[in-house]
């Protein structure tokens, strides 16, 4: 049951992700939960949370939103990719380094999804809503980050 | 926290690489061809139909709640306002029935061609857009309730998008702030006709505008019905702002929060065919509307 943990936390990040919240600018600029989820089970339990199963939520997450499917899995991916090539520089790490780090994971998808789409749409997109909604997520990312945290001790135990 | 075995590692790299160029295959296939993936989106909405109207429910209850408390703070002054309204609608009312009777008489006269008959549903709101690249939402009405491709959606303000998948079970409304929405529509008042373009940005542009005539700041903009996708005469919006040639319209309907929409069927359902039936007769992949509307983005 616990070994699912990572999977269906993810699975309700990307619901969480696309729930209607009513609050004005929040539906343009909405936290990515989804990202978050990958970052920090990629870090505590990478086996329990596969390539396969960030590129089938990535890919059903934009299917459901309506945009171009596989922008969600190859940035879900893509993080997965580096972090896990530095995974030992996690090791023992205080938590506002890898709110710092976690910061610049963020800002590194918003600008490649920025370019991706400014290049298929042939014009240059205005960063306000994408540079709202990476604020948006490195500002929720400790309280989600610490429930995630909690939720694998009480689950699964620490890694 | 004990490292990957490296073996494992390289495993984990090339699988994580297959999987990378597998999602870039996607994206360009899903740009450069809609149809692809539309029946994979719509079985996905169907399928996801129970799970997001399950998310929506708790932040539509805290809506309800929040609007209620709202209500009941502003009761004696909203008690003023609807007085002084119904005053106002009363004699509204008169007009109304006069012209009524008057349009009568002239269809008569003229022997105007009626109007198909028009017929909606409600449906609520179970995802949001999601993300900065892209306006859409889903409602929790599909095919089985008569939901269809091309139908309007609106609130009581005016119009929102239209539908541009429908599934079983649910619908996916593009939004007209949407990079990929385009809707004709004429300035009222002086009738020239213009493109309003979605951008991603809260108040589409008005584009190439009938004769590059002058658009004034509160001018109001409504659907020509030209293309035959949506019916003339639905509001859109006012225009905010005018920035050189450029024009930014401000929707009626308050898009961030959309609770309940309007599935409004004008009739003209054959104008908008469903691309994959078209896909299939070995037409050309594109909205078949014939009014110049760029396919949704998929």
């Amino acid at each position: 049951m616990g070994n699912l943990l990572p999977i269906a936390t993810m699975v309700v990040a990307g619901l969480l992700s696309i729930a209607p919240l009513h609050i004005g600018w929040v539906a343009a600029v909405a936290p990515s939960f989804t990202l978050i989820a990958t970052y920090h089970w990629t870090i505590y339990q990478p086996a329990l949370s596969p390539g396969l199963a960030l590129f089938v939520i990535g890919t059903v997450q934009d299917l459901l939103t309506g945009g171009l499917p596989g922008e969600t899995s190859v940035t879900l991916l893509l993080c997965r990719a580096f972090v896990l090539s530095h995974r030992r520089y996690y090791a023992d790490r205080q938590f506002p380094v890898m709110w710092a780090d976690f910061s610049l994971v963020t800002f590194g998808a918003a600008f490649g999804l920025w370019a991706l789409h400014s290049l298929l749409s042939a014009q240059i997109l205005e960063l306000r809503g994408p540079a709202v909604s990476v604020l948006a997520t490195i500002s929720v990312f400790p309280i989600v980050s610490f429930l995630l945290g909690r939720t694998q001790r009480m689950l699964i135990g620490t890694d | 926290m004990p490292l990957l075995p490296a073996r494992r590692a390289a495993i984990e790299r090339i699988s994580t690489a297959l999987l990378v160029a597998a999602s870039a295959v996607m994206i360009l296939i899903g740009k450069t061809d809609q149809v692809v993936f539309q029946s994979l989106r719509i079985s996905v909405m169907d399928a996801a139909a129970p799970a997001l109207e399950l998310m929506s429910r708790p932040a539509a209850a805290l809506d309800v709640a929040a609007e209620r408390v709202h209500r009941f703070l502003a009761v004696y002054r909203e008690n003023l306002r609807l007085a002084e309204e119904n005053q106002r609608l009363l004699v509204l009312e008169q007009v109304a029935l006069r012209l009524s009777v008057e349009n009568e008489q002239l269809r008569e006269l003229s022997k105007l061609v009626p109007e198909p008959g028009t017929s909606f549903i409600t449906a609520r709101v179970i995802s949001d857009t999601g993300g900065p690249y892209a306006r859409s939402v889903t409602v929790n009405a599909g095919r089985e309730n008569g939901v269809a491709r091309g139908q309007a959606a609106m609130t009581a303000s005016g119009l929102v998008g239209r539908v541009v998948e429908a599934g079983r079970r649910a619908a996916r409304i593009l939004l007209i702030t949407d990079l990929n929405s385009r809707v004709p529509v004429i300035v009222d008042g002086s009738r020239e006709r213009a493109i309003l373009a979605g951008d991603n940005s809260a108040r589409p542009s008005l584009r190439y505008v009938d004769g590059g005539g002058a658009v004034r700041v509160g001018d109001r903009i409504v659907t020509s019905g030209q293309g035959g996708v949506l019916p003339p005469g639905l509001p859109v919006g006012l225009v905010a702002g005018v920035d050189g040639e450029a024009a930014r319209v401000e929707p009626y309907a308050v898009l961030p929060r959309l609770d309940y929409l309007r599935i409004v069927d004008y009739g003209l359902g054959d104008a908008l065919p469903d691309p994959l039936s078209v896909a299939a007769r070995g037409g050309k992949r594109t909205d078949a509307s014939g009014s110049g509307l760029p396919p949704p983005r998929h």
